[in-house]
């Protein structure tokens, strides 16, 4: 810096531009916080594997209003008060989750990404969340004439905002944090008389971080959520509701698969070898944040079943699932399980996540991959009563 | 028509061993055949749900699986066994 012009022009500092001009070799950057993707090319990729979790969303691409949903009205109408409350709570949380989910990777992770076809998958990804925030607003819409009571408890209601704590730390901190170093770069700054100490190596931590706790979201806490939707439909209630749900586990499968390869990824150190130091430094946190997350989910459960349970779901049943999904999701990333359940308590959750892809008849009535645009499947003989030939 | 030898899947934790029906279409719907319940989601080697590991042998996928498999590592919804095979399906 010039002493006699004490004056720092932001343009000397900002390292994020929307289009380098810098001439970049794309296979060499790492993942995360090299260059900055300056042209949106795929015919040379460092990891193939984001394109094709791009082309697998792509071709899972549907619309909440595809499904009919206008039953549900007459089941929840039809329900007990604690079962309302299971629904509604149910619906409140998944709501919160993919509101974080609709703008959190793209606001995180587009300033630091470096390579084209994992930005491309951020997006990607980013975009199919939208797709589950209006098709919640479908469904509650269609089970209530004031949508506004729901909506607005999400933000109000202490049990979902101790939820929204947990989900949106460690995003708002990178998010926070980034801002500052490229704005600033690493260092000691005064910002609103308070210090920030920006150090590239910490933000590559909180990066690991946020990708776990992402993960977390993705692979526990939605999935919580799921076996509750499911559980409804069990019973032949709330159907539609869970047939968007189970489009909505459709891509949430994809989308924790992406999470669990830029983690192992990262783990790896052939990308960027300081993240492997990272993620050895961040092991035990790591563990932490899932055990902490487990006992959040079982917490949430308690909430949901606070005034009586359902047939083939309570508090005990959901919690015990909690334990086997935090346990399979550790191991999915490297990390050692760490509670006793081994064995699915709610196996019938499973066929409400298969892929509708892998049906052999699609032209069954049941298949929501099937149901474009209808109203009504089902027709009687009785339809056709006043017709006159 | 040929004639393919059928391959034997062994387990790592017991002495229990299961044929491979050449008609199956994965090693998950041949081991569903047989009664072992085993943790599955999308059926298409997205998922990662039936993640298990191949301590010897070799298998074959039917397609190639989008969830991250580790060295060592199987997807059981979308692989054939090549030969042989020991498995640990904790």
């Amino acid at each position: 810096m010039n002493p006699l012009c004490p004056v720092r022009f932001l343009s000397d500092f900002m390292s994020y531009t929307t289009f380098s001009r810098n001439h970049n070799n794309q296979l060499q950057e790492p993942m995360f916080f090299g260059q900055t993707v300056n042209v949106s090319r795929y015919d040379q990729q460092k990891y193939p594997i984001f394109e094709k979790l791009i082309e697998k969303q792509l071709s899972f691409f549907w619309r909440p209003e595809e499904v009919d949903v206008s039953k549900d009205r007459l089941d929840f109408q039809a329900l007990p008060d604690h079962e309302k409350h299971i629904f509604l709570s149910n619906l409140k949380y998944q709501t919160l989750l993919d509101s974080v989910q609709g703008r959190s990777p793209n606001v995180a992770l587009l300033p630091i990404v470096s390579i084209p076809e994992l930005e491309t998958w951020i997006e990607t990804w980013a975009f199919s969340e939208t797709i589950h925030s209006r098709s919640y607003t479908h469904i509650i819409r269609n089970v209530t004439q004031a949508p506004e009571l729901i909506f607005d408890d999400i933000v109000s209601n202490n049990k979902i905002s101790e939820r929204a704590d947990a989900v949106t730390k460690y995003y708002d901190e990178l998010i926070n944090k980034v801002a500052v170093y490229n704005l600033y770069g690493e260092g000691k700054h005064e910002l609103n008389g308070e210090t920030v100490h920006i150090s590239l190596f910490e933000l590559k931590k909180l990066l690991y971080l946020t990708m776990m706790s992402v993960n977390i979201l993705e692979a526990i806490r939605f999935y919580v959520s799921f076996a509750c939707s499911f559980a409804f439909a069990e019973r032949e209630l709330m159907e539609g509701n869970a047939k968007i749900i189970r489009l909505i586990a459709r891509d949430e499968a994809l989308h924790l698969s992406g999470t669990q390869h830029i983690l192992n990824i990262m783990q790896d150190g052939k990308d960027d070898p300081e993240m492997a130091i990272v993620a050895a430094q961040c092991r035990d946190e790591a563990i932490k944040m899932f055990v902490d997350a487990a006992e959040q989910e079982k917490e949430w459960a308690e909430y949901l079943f606070k005034d009586g349970s359902m047939i083939g779901l309570n508090k005990d049943i959901l919690c015990q699932y909690v334990e086997y999904i935090t346990n399979g999701r550790m191991t999915a990333v490297g990390l050692p399980t760490q509670f006793k359940t081994s064995s699915n308590p709610i196996p019938w959750v499973n066929s409400w996540l298969v892929s509708d892809n892998v049906q052999i008849a699609p032209q069954e009535a049941e298949l929501s991959s099937y149901l474009v645009g209808q109203i009504d499947s089902q027709v009687n003989a009785s339809d056709f009563g006043d017709f006159d030939l | 028509m040929t004639s393919k030898k059928t391959a034997k899947i062994h387990f790592a934790d017991n002495s229990q061993c299961v044929d491979f029906n050449t008609g199956c279409h994965s090693l998950l719907d041949c081991l569903e055949q047989q009664q072992y319940e085993i943790p599955f989601q999308c059926r298409e080697g997205y998922c990662g749900a039936c993640r298990a590991t191949l301590v010897a042998g070799q298998v074959t996928y039917n397609e190639e699986p989008l969830a991250f498999v580790r060295d060592g590592e199987v997807l059981l919804c979308c692989c054939k066994p090549d030969g042989n095979i020991t498995l640990n399906l904790k």
